[in-house]
């Protein structure tokens, strides 16, 4: 009895580390990936905030307006250091997933693979909403600007407006690379950027006529008689 | 230096001709147009009658260059030569590119270094107050060798020219040293190796915007020690033609050019010390009071509403102190609305600075300026009506002053 006992017991025993002796390589490696992963991101973030610092990437941005867009979103870092953080973030994502297939799980098989095949999408993706901001603060400021000069009331609401209304098409645009819901982004989008057209020229149709007015005569009209006799050059 | 821009550049092989026609030249007056079809016979005329009158004595020719979109200008031109013969030979050219004034100045020099005349005079097709008398006091100068470079001045009113009196005559000082009264007069003589000289450099291409040119013409004379004098023309009556831009599009096309030149002569702005008048040929320029009435709530409504909405981007441009001081203006009402001249030419440099730095894009930046521009028109418009206290060569040398003052620390916030 005593001997069936510790033969059980011995077997199990051989049996744990054999196991163990199956699955310390494969933990050690993808021990090892992560550290190797961690390593090289970090490298590649200190390299990459240095070329964008090199080409004043940070004070271009302060021109273009990104970085007062990033600031009003909570991200207090410069633009240089957000785009090394991604770059980090992404080898270091990629080395997450690698050093799990190391495990050689059947769950997890070809989960690298196929989260790599996917990254181009989200680059572009990325890369669309990031001219989106762009584009959406460059058009703002000018809108807000040229409103301003022509001393048009509510100026920065019709700059938020179309601030926001090149914003969703971006969003739009970077949901519909990546894939997801694309009819359903499309519709809504098709929906919502109707109706808001419709909505604001119903608006401004009937509920701003002299607002309307305002802006066409600050615009076309020519200058009172006592205008003309200011000339600036 | 750089080979010169010529006149095979700019023009078809049928404008070459049309211009060799003209033949070697002694004076050559360059009419400049951007679509002036309104104007262009007038002073066509008028340039005619100099060269026919006050400097007949002297081989003279006309070249009407057109920069603009349209034909009418030259057509113009082309029609009135049918009706009448001019005592002067005149040849209509077209300079393609873009439409651009500086364009039109540009293809003009470019004439004149192909010709080779003693003196050049570059005349804007819409400067109607022209005479024949005129463009021989502006010509002369620089035929009896007493000058390189002539500017006009003229007699106006405090409304007239108000960006010329509060911000290119006064910085122009502040930096170069030279007290100028027109920037851009729409008429100049140079002399031939002048003209010649200012095609010789190879930066023109980025000054082609809006007045770049004319502005450029008058530093690259002062930097190079060039003689210049200014000589008296009566008044200003100039008609801008159908392509007339709006304020802001003014201040972008004149005080950018401005501001750009400022990065290729910081060498020479850096080390230049008090500014001084220029030598002045027969009466002396005079400044008289607005005597009409001009709305200056509006001014003053332009300025508030800037100051309420445009916060976000003057607080990139501006420094914090400069900003700080332009809040009690929005309290006062029009009619004691104040804008010292100190607080508008710090106004100005912290502007250059900013685009110098690129804070903002340059166009957003320069139209930005705008309703701090009208808020200053106002106050000044205030200080010179007819019966102010100070005078208007007070009001004008304190300005002066003022941006001789705030250019003290320029240098250092110039990286």
């Amino acid at each position: 009895m005593g001997d069936a006992w510790s033969d059980v017991l011995v077997a199990s025993f051989r049996g744990v580390v054999q196991r163990l002796g199956d699955v310390a390589p494969r933990l050690l490696a993808m021990v090892a990936v992560i550290a190797l992963g961690w390593a090289v991101a970090a490298i590649a973030r200190r390299l990459t905030v240095r070329i964008f610092r090199m080409v004043d990437l940070d004070a271009r941005c302060a021109r273009w307006g990104l970085t007062a867009s990033l600031s009003r979103s909570g991200i207090g870092q410069s633009p240089s250091q957000v785009i090394g953080q991604l770059v980090f973030w992404t080898i270091f994502f990629v080395a997450l997933l690698t050093s799990v297939e190391a495990l050689e799980m059947p769950a997890t098989a070809g989960l690298a693979a196929g989260v790599v095949r996917f990254l181009p999408n989200l680059v572009v993706a990325a890369l669309v909403w990031m001219v989106g901001l762009l584009l959406a603060n460059f058009m703002a400021q000018a809108v807000l600007i040229a409103a301003v000069n022509a001393q048009v009331a509510l100026a920065p609401l019709i700059a938020g407006a179309v601030r926001w209304l090149v914003l969703v098409f971006a969003g739009a645009a970077a949901l519909t690379q990546l894939g997801i819901a694309r009819e359903m982004v499309l519709l809504t989008f098709g929906i919502a950027f109707g109706g808001t057209v419709l909505a604001l020229a119903l608006a401004f149709g009937l509920g701003g006529k002299d607002l309307a007015r305002e802006i066409l005569e600050s615009r076309f009209r020519k200058p009172d008689g006592d205008d003309d006799r200011l000339t600036h050059v | 230096m750089t080979e010169p821009i010529g006149a095979g550049h700019l023009l078809t092989d049928s404008d070459l001709r049309s211009v060799d026609s003209l033949g070697p030249v002694e004076v050559l007056v360059g009419v400049c147009a951007l679509n002036q079809s309104r104007s262009v016979v007038r002073v066509v005329e008028a340039a005619a009658g100099g060269l026919a009158a006050p400097l007949a004595d002297r081989k003279s020719g006309i070249v009407v260059v057109e920069a603009g979109f349209q034909d009418d200008t030259l057509d113009a031109v082309k029609s009135w030569l049918t009706k009448r013969i001019p005592a002067v030979p005149v040849s209509c050219v077209r300079i393609a590119g873009p439409p651009s004034r500086s364009r039109a100045i540009l293809g003009a020099l470019a004439v004149a270094h192909r010709l080779g005349p003693a003196a050049c005079a570059l005349v804007d097709a819409g400067l109607l107050s022209l005479t024949p008398e005129g463009l021989g006091r502006l010509v002369r100068p620089i035929l009896a060798g007493e000058a390189d470079c002539v500017g006009p001045t003229y007699t106006h009113t405090a409304a007239e020219g108000t960006l010329t009196t509060n911000l290119l005559a006064p910085m122009c000082g502040a930096l170069y040293g030279r007290r100028i009264q027109q920037l851009l007069g729409g008429c100049a003589a140079l002399s031939g190796q002048v003209a010649t000289r200012l095609l010789e450099t190879d930066v023109w291409e980025s000054d082609l915007i809006g007045h770049g040119l004319e502005i450029g013409l008058v530093i690259d004379a002062i930097v190079s020690g060039h003689r210049i004098a200014e000589v008296h023309q009566g008044r200003k009556i100039l008609d801008a033609g159908v392509a007339s831009p709006d304020l802001a599009t003014t201040i972008a096309h004149t005080v950018g050019p401005f501001f750009r030149l400022m990065d290729r002569y910081r060498s020479f702005w850096s080390e230049s010390g008090a500014s001084a008048p220029v030598a002045r040929i027969g009466d002396p320029p005079t400044v008289v009071p607005e005597t009409g009435e001009i709305r200056l709530d509006r001014m003053v409504r332009a300025f508030n509403m800037g100051l309420k909405d445009l916060l976000p981007v003057w607080e990139q441009a501006l420094q914090e102190e400069t900003l700080a001081s332009l809040y009690p203006l929005g309290l006062l009402s029009p009619d004691e609305f104040v804008f010292p001249a100190e607080h508008w030419a710090r106004v100005v440099f912290d502007f250059a600075v900013a685009y110098h730095a690129q804070r903002l894009p340059r166009d957003h930046l320069l139209r930005a300026l705008t309703p701090l521009y009208l808020g200053r028109v106002a106050a000044f418009l205030r200080e010179t009506h007819a019966g102010a206290r100070a005078g208007i060569p007070t009001v004008l040398e304190g300005i002066a002053r003022a941006f001789e003052a705030e250019k003290a620390g320029l240098a250092a916030r110039w990286r």
